[in-house]
């Protein structure tokens, strides 16, 4: 918990999205339905509605200040509300002021305007109520404790670790270091912007067993080889993103601002539980970087891997499934 | 030192990280020998045709410009070259983000320069020189030249690259400052810039005790209001953009100018120069005496 040196706040703001609607490149506007936001999993998606076009879009807020904003006799005045929108890749950072609802709500509203040409991926959006504390202006009083992902890209408002996956003939390929690969089922590619797992459709029947569908024993093989897969992934991402951390001069790592924080900051409480995940980051850098430890520490990082990817349920079901089958064989 | 490939690419494309990988070669990090670039032209996604901002040569002759103008002190080409590589390479910050068209100009187009930029002196501890290959793809705030393009970006003032020229003038400023996210804020960019230029600070020590600090105050403190911003105008951008297929070369004499956006408040800009200046002269920095 931060220790702040004048009187705040205790509880959250929250804030809500209310409307999202795109600015085509023709000038005209598309207001998007509900389906492109996502209040429970507080993620806006702007490629609901399949325009590649946009050139912008505007995000319609609402924010609800905790109580206690309002009293008489608060320790702050001069109460202003701003939404901040932060993208770690493109370096934006677009404040809007919020304007309040009533003479005495704890309801602020206003838009935000999100430029295509600004973001490649994901943003975050958080709101900050600022207000003159001791004399001094500018101080933080309250704030959202959840940011909403804004997803430039996306068409579906779900957070957590975003996957690719292609299927490619690692033969014949356009991408010639797949051939390298050729032998392989699939493989996982954690350079590319985001994490991409490329099947090989050289393996005769593989994208028929990933396509299945229905309660078959087939459908459970698929789920086991998609955890099997999830596994890989989640495994290979927690290693490139520990391999990239960027460290501060003082030599604390920094906790990266794209998937890859997404992906530590999930992991990390299952790899060394019980402390803060700053903390977590520290310990498992130094045990990297450090001369003793990395080794002892890969249960823990495969430990995390399969839980992330629900493999004991996809084989609990794959065992049942087989059972049942052999049972009915044998009728 | 290695030369340019046997065969540069008229114009610039994607390299991604995977396929890129078997090009950064130990004899290349070595400064030794550089791939011939016809493999490595196969392995690219290419980029619009019909787009003239993908022309190689403009590019090409920058760097070999840069390289001889500063043949006796290879530091000083970042201040000269930031500002003309982002006038000449006329991006969104949207396509400025992939990687791979960074890893495809050094690796492809101009190896030479990387090495003759970022190849590491020989000291008694580390005798084998050698070029990190961060320079060749890595980070934004690291890569050779999307380190130079970003630093143009966030400390142009509008169309003003002045004070990028301040700011890369300055190895320790472009290295510590480079890669926090605190000068995402344009006023505050132009804060830490007018603080160098008028000489407040101006050791590595001093700007990152300062920039330790400003984190640390923002913690409390919203910049957003204290020194607001105005909202860019997203068409001056995009008019600048369109340009790149008629503009000239960019002068090697004058300072290009940049898109036609707003200047970063001046209220903004001073009431910060204000509240840093304060922040510096409390902030705990290595070596320096306490005044007592």
């Amino acid at each position: 918990m931060k220790i702040y040196p004048y009187k705040r706040l205790n509880r959250p703001i929250t804030l809500r999205v209310t409307s999202v609607s795109l600015k085509l490149a023709d000038g005209t506007r598309d207001q998007l339905d509900t389906s492109a936001y996502s209040t429970q999993q507080q993620v806006v998606a702007l490629g609901v509605a399949g325009h590649e076009d946009w050139v912008s879009a505007t995000i319609g807020l609402s924010a609800t200040l905790p109580p206690g904003a309002d009293v008489p006799d608060a320790a702050w005045s001069d109460v202003r509300v701003v939404a901040v929108l932060t993208d770690g890749e493109t370096n934006v950072r677009t404040a809007t002021h919020l304007t309040r609802d009533a003479e005495d709500s704890r309801d602020w509203s206003g838009s935000l305007e999100v430029l295509r040409d600004d973001h490649l991926g994901r943003a975050s959006l958080a709101v900050d109520a600022v207000g003159t504390v001791d004399g001094v202006a500018g101080r933080s009083i309250a704030e959202t404790d959840r940011s909403w992902t804004v997803d430039t890209v996306s068409d579906e408002p779900v957070g957590g670790l975003q996957l690719e996956v292609r299927k490619a003939s690692f033969t014949r390929s356009s991408r010639e270091w797949l051939r390298a690969y050729a032998d392989a089922p699939w493989i996982v590619d954690t350079s590319a912007r985001v994490p991409t797992v490329f099947v090989n459709t050289d393996v005769e029947g593989i994208v028929g067993l990933l396509n299945s569908s229905g309660s078959g024993v087939e459908s459970k093989v698929r789920d086991l080889l998609v955890a099997q897969m999830a596994t890989d992934v989640w495994t290979a991402v927690f290693h490139g993103a520990m391999g990239d951390l960027e460290v501060e001069p003082g030599g604390s790592p920094v906790f990266p601002t794209d998937w890859q924080g997404e992906v530590l900051r999930e992991m990390l409480p299952d790899v060394v539980p019980g402390v803060h995940v700053e903390e977590a980051l520290r310990q498992v850098h130094r045990r990297r970087t450090g001369d003793a430890g990395w080794a002892e520490l890969q249960t823990r990082i495969h430990y995390a891997a399969i839980r992330r990817a629900e493999a004991s349920r996809a084989l609990g079901y794959a065992i049942r499934s087989l059972e049942q089958a052999n049972r009915e064989s044998e009728k | 030192m290695i030369t340019q490939p046997d065969h540069v690419p008229e114009r610039l494309a994607l390299l991604p990280a995977s396929a890129a990988d078997r090009f950064l070669t130990e004899q290349l990090l070595k400064a030794e020998q550089v791939h011939g670039g016809i493999d490595l032209a196969k392995a690219v996604e290419p980029l619009p045709e019909d787009d003239a901002r993908w022309a190689v040569e403009p590019i090409r002759s920058l760097v070999e410009d840069a390289m001889f103008e500063f043949r006796d002190d290879r530091t000083r080409a970042d201040a000269w070259l930031a500002p003309r590589l982002h006038a000449t390479l006329r991006l969104t910050r949207r396509e400025a983000a992939d990687k791979r068209l960074w890893t495809h100009l050094a690796l492809a187009v101009a190896p030479d320069y990387v090495a003759w930029r970022h190849l590491s002196e020989s000291t008694a501890a580390r005798p084998e020189r050698r070029i990190p290959a961060e320079r060749f793809q890595g980070p934004a705030d690291r890569q050779c030249f999307s380190r130079l393009w970003w630093a143009a970006e966030l400390f142009r003032n509008g169309a003003d690259y002045e004070p990028v020229e301040v700011a890369c003038g300055n190895q320790d400023l472009i290295h510590t400052v480079l890669r926090r996210d605190l000068i995402d804020h344009r006023p505050t960019a132009q804060a830490l810039v007018r603080l160098v230029k008028n000489g407040k600070i101006t050791t590595g020590r001093e700007i990152n005790g300062l920039s330790v600090a400003v984190t640390a105050a923002g913690a409390t403190l919203v910049y957003d209001v204290l020194a607001p911003d105005e909202p860019r105008d997203p068409a001056a951008l995009r008019h600048w953009i369109a340009e790149a297929e008629t503009a000239p070369p960019v002068s090697r004499h004058v300072l290009p100018d940049g898109p036609d956006e707003d200047p970063v408040p001046e209220e903004s800009v001073a009431a910060l120069v204000d509240h840093f200046t304060e922040l510096f002269e409390t902030a705990p920095v290595r070596g320096r005496k306490s005044e007592v």
